[in-house]
């Protein structure tokens, strides 16, 4: 079933969100955090740099104070060992003198080199350097050589002159010494705050950077969760009307005059409503999910044999299957009621078949009502025809018997002979009139071959005696050989009523033709006999033309039961033949007035039982 | 006596019975010839059918009555029952089927006022 039109939307409009936005947000709640880190990162790195340079300086300055310290060491080394060559004159004494000549030139340089990297002035190296020169010249080479050449050394202002110098060299390193351990101090100082502001700079980014991304995150987030409530509370409202819907159309199901079954497309019942629960004797839940072929078992009311359901049909025929089929139900507990069922095909949207709607009817009543107003014409044409044929009888009947007196006193062979014949003739008119009266109620079980002109000039005989009265001039033209199959006191009754109704139609001294022709013997839908009655009377009003069918409509009054038409209607019907009919009632043009009526009747009748009457 | 009656053989039976037992008679298929031939000829009594095309017997007998109002009428009938004022018009009304000794005493009924 299609949803119907007027259901709510089920996203409104207002509160939409498309998958292409939603995956955006989606990106952005990731991608937001993922560039905070890394400018986050990037801001670290770059202050763990720049503390690694301030490190680096430290180590430098660190590397400073250690070559001074050595350059420091080796010369006390050299005070040292000239100290004690200038006391004992033993050489071996001035061996550390030596030895720290090299490596105190190297720990200068590397000073220098040091100082230079760290673009501080390496003229302070170079004081040190010329001091310590102006040292060795001026002191400790000449006292070395005076005490090798065993000299006296000890003289005091010799002596305080080296020291003075000495001091001179300790004084400028000890003044770089503090330089750089001050420096270094600052250092130290310096990449200390630099480390703690990196940390408290840190802490403060991430938070910063978490409640930016909290902040940011959750209003995205409102955002899609308010589409998704908007969502949900349009899905609840689709819920809820679709919920309203079905429950509307379910109680249309139960409440609803017809039996309905609906199956699902293999035919197993997922539906009974209430009528069809009466009708089948089956309750919702023992049917549910059956085969519909345990529930519902239908046979021809006539052969008994089981007739293909209205599911099975729609499967194999893909389409709507009308109801009135006339079949009989049986019911679970073995009883029987006449119905009327039809199916209709359920398709989904993709136009798949997802299931099977069956609807039936119980027609017992109908049919009981059907066969008592059938029955009830029946009795009235045979009402209308009774005065009409004890009169027919009656003048035949009277010759008879007025013969049979002449020939009680006749004496002569041959005139008794010719009395006996003209009695013959009576009673064979009188023969054919109740042949033709019992026509009307003789019904052959089985559809038989009919002699159309034999069968329209029976009715017409049992008319005579009102065509007469009416002064009606009666014209056929009724070729022989005209067959069709059908059930020939039914056809009777049906053309004793199309020519009662014209006689009733012309007025004194009108015409009414019959005829006869056969219809179209190669088209398999219109081989048969097509009969005209065609009469000059008043014709029919056009707004009385339209109802004539109808039961119990009647131009007649108090003389028509209103159901000739309808039950000749029924009857043709059954034989799978036609009526129409053409009507002219212009008053002004005597011409133009009357009414013909056609009645096809197939050759092979497509009814397979008489009326029930 | 004139006998008019549309049921050909019916007419020429009643015909045979009636010259039979010494009646003249003439006939008529219809209610127009019928008047004619009562006009025209001294008709002494009528055997009038009443089921006719045309004129019914009702209205032939009506208009006999007004042109020789004491000629006797016997209507004949097929009807069991015709209205009054039809059958007030005629001497003598019976049903078809009663039979020739009937009509024949009906009739000499007539004649013996």
């Amino acid at each position: 079933m299609r949803p119907s039109a007027n259901q709510p939307p089920l996203f409104p409009a207002g509160n939409s969100l498309n998958l292409t936005q939603f995956n955006r947000i989606l990106i952005q709640i990731l991608l937001t955090p993922v560039l905070a880190l890394a400018v986050l990162a990037a801001i670290l790195v770059w202050q763990i740099r720049s503390s690694q340079n301030t490190a680096a300086r430290v180590q430098a300055t660190g590397d400073i104070i250690a070559a001074c310290s050595n350059a420091e060491k080796l010369m006390v080394d050299q005070e040292t060992g000239l100290r004690g060559f200038q006391i004992t004159g033993d050489e071996k004494f001035l061996q550390p003198y030596r030895d720290a000549n090299a490596p105190l030139e190297d720990a200068l340089n590397n000073l220098q080199r040091a100082l230079e990297a760290q673009h501080e002035a390496p003229d302070v190296v170079d004081a040190v350097r010329s001091a310590h020169t102006t040292w060795q010249t001026s002191y400790a080479l000449p006292l070395i050589a005076t005490t090798r050449a065993g000299g006296n050394t000890y003289d005091p202002a010799l002596n305080m002159t080296g020291k003075l110098q000495m001091d001179a060299v300790r004084a400028r390193l000890a003044d770089l010494l503090d330089r750089e351990a001050n420096l270094r101090r600052g250092q130290l100082v310096h990449w200390r705050s630099q480390s703690r502001h990196i940390i408290e700079g840190l802490i403060l980014l991430a938070l910063l950077v978490g409640v930016a991304i909290s902040v940011f995150t959750v209003s995205r987030l409102h955002t899609v969760s308010d589409v998704f409530e908007g969502t949900l509370e349009g899905l609840r409202r689709h819920a809820q009307a679709t919920y309203e819907s079905e429950e509307r159309l379910r109680t249309t199901l139960t409440s609803i005059g017809d039996g309905v079954i609906v199956c699902d497309p293999d035919g197993n019942i997922e539906l009974v409503n209430t009528v069809a629960q009466n009708l089948t004797g089956w309750t919702q839940a023992d049917a549910f999910h059956r085969p519909l072929s345990d529930v519902f078992h239908i046979v021809n009311e006539d052969t008994r044999e089981l007739v293909e359901t209205p599911v099975d049909k729609v499967k194999r025929l893909k389409r709507v299957v009308g109801l009135a089929n006339h079949t009989v139900l049986l019911r679970r507990d073995g009883s029987e009621i006449q119905i009327d069922d039809s199916g209709a095909p359920i398709y989904n949207r993709a136009g798949d078949l997802s299931g099977i709607v069956m609807v039936f009817r119980d027609i017992t009543e109908q049919r009981r009502t059907q066969s008592v107003l059938l029955a009830t014409e029946k009795l009235a044409v045979a009402g209308r025809l009774a005065a009409t044929i004890a009169h027919e009888m009656h003048n035949p009947l009277d010759s008879v018997a007025n013969l049979l007196y002449l020939i009680k006193n006749e004496q002569d062979p041959a005139t008794s002979a010719h009395y006996l014949q003209m009695a013959e003739g009576e009673l064979a008119r009188m023969g054919q009139i109740s042949r033709a009266m019992l026509g009307l109620y003789r019904e052959s079980k089985m559809p038989v071959p009919i002699d159309v002109k034999e069968m329209l000039q029976s009715v017409l005989v049992l008319l005579e005696g009102q065509t007469r009265q009416a002064q009606v001039s009666v014209t056929t033209s009724l070729p022989e050989g005209l067959e069709v199959e059908g059930f020939p006191a039914e056809l009777r009754q049906v053309f004793t009523n199309l020519f009662a109704n014209a006689l009733d139609a012309v007025d004194m001294g009108g015409h009414i033709h019959v005829t006869a022709t056969a219809s179209n013997p190669t088209s398999p839908t219109r081989n048969g006999v097509l009969i005209h009655i065609q009469d000059d009377g008043s014709g029919i009003a056009p707004d009385a033309l339209a109802h004539i069918f109808e039961p119990f409509f009647t131009t007649k009054g108090e003389r028509g039961t209103g159901l000739g038409l309808w039950v000749s209607r029924g009857i043709v019907d059954k034989h799978g033949g036609s009526i129409t009919v053409r009507s002219e009632s212009n008053p002004s043009d005597s011409e133009a007035h009357g009414t013909t009526i056609e009645v096809f009747l197939p050759r092979l009748s497509a009814a397979k039982t008489p009326s029930l009457t | 006596v004139l006998c008019v009656d549309d049921e050909a053989v019916g007419l020429r039976v009643r015909q045979l019975i009636l010259e039979r037992s010494g009646y003249r008679v003439l006939t008529a298929p219809d209610g127009p010839t019928g008047l004619a031939l009562f006009d025209d000829h001294p008709v002494e009594a009528v055997i009038l059918d009443y089921a006719m095309p045309g004129m019914h017997g009702g209205q032939v007998a009506a208009r006999m009555r007004e042109l020789k109002p004491h000629v006797p009428i016997l209507l004949l009938s097929a009807y069991m029952s015709l209205p009054d004022e039809v059958t007030r018009l005629v001497n003598v009304y019976m049903t078809k089927g009663e039979g020739a000794p009937a009509l024949l005493q009906k009739l000499e009924g007539f004649f013996q006022n």
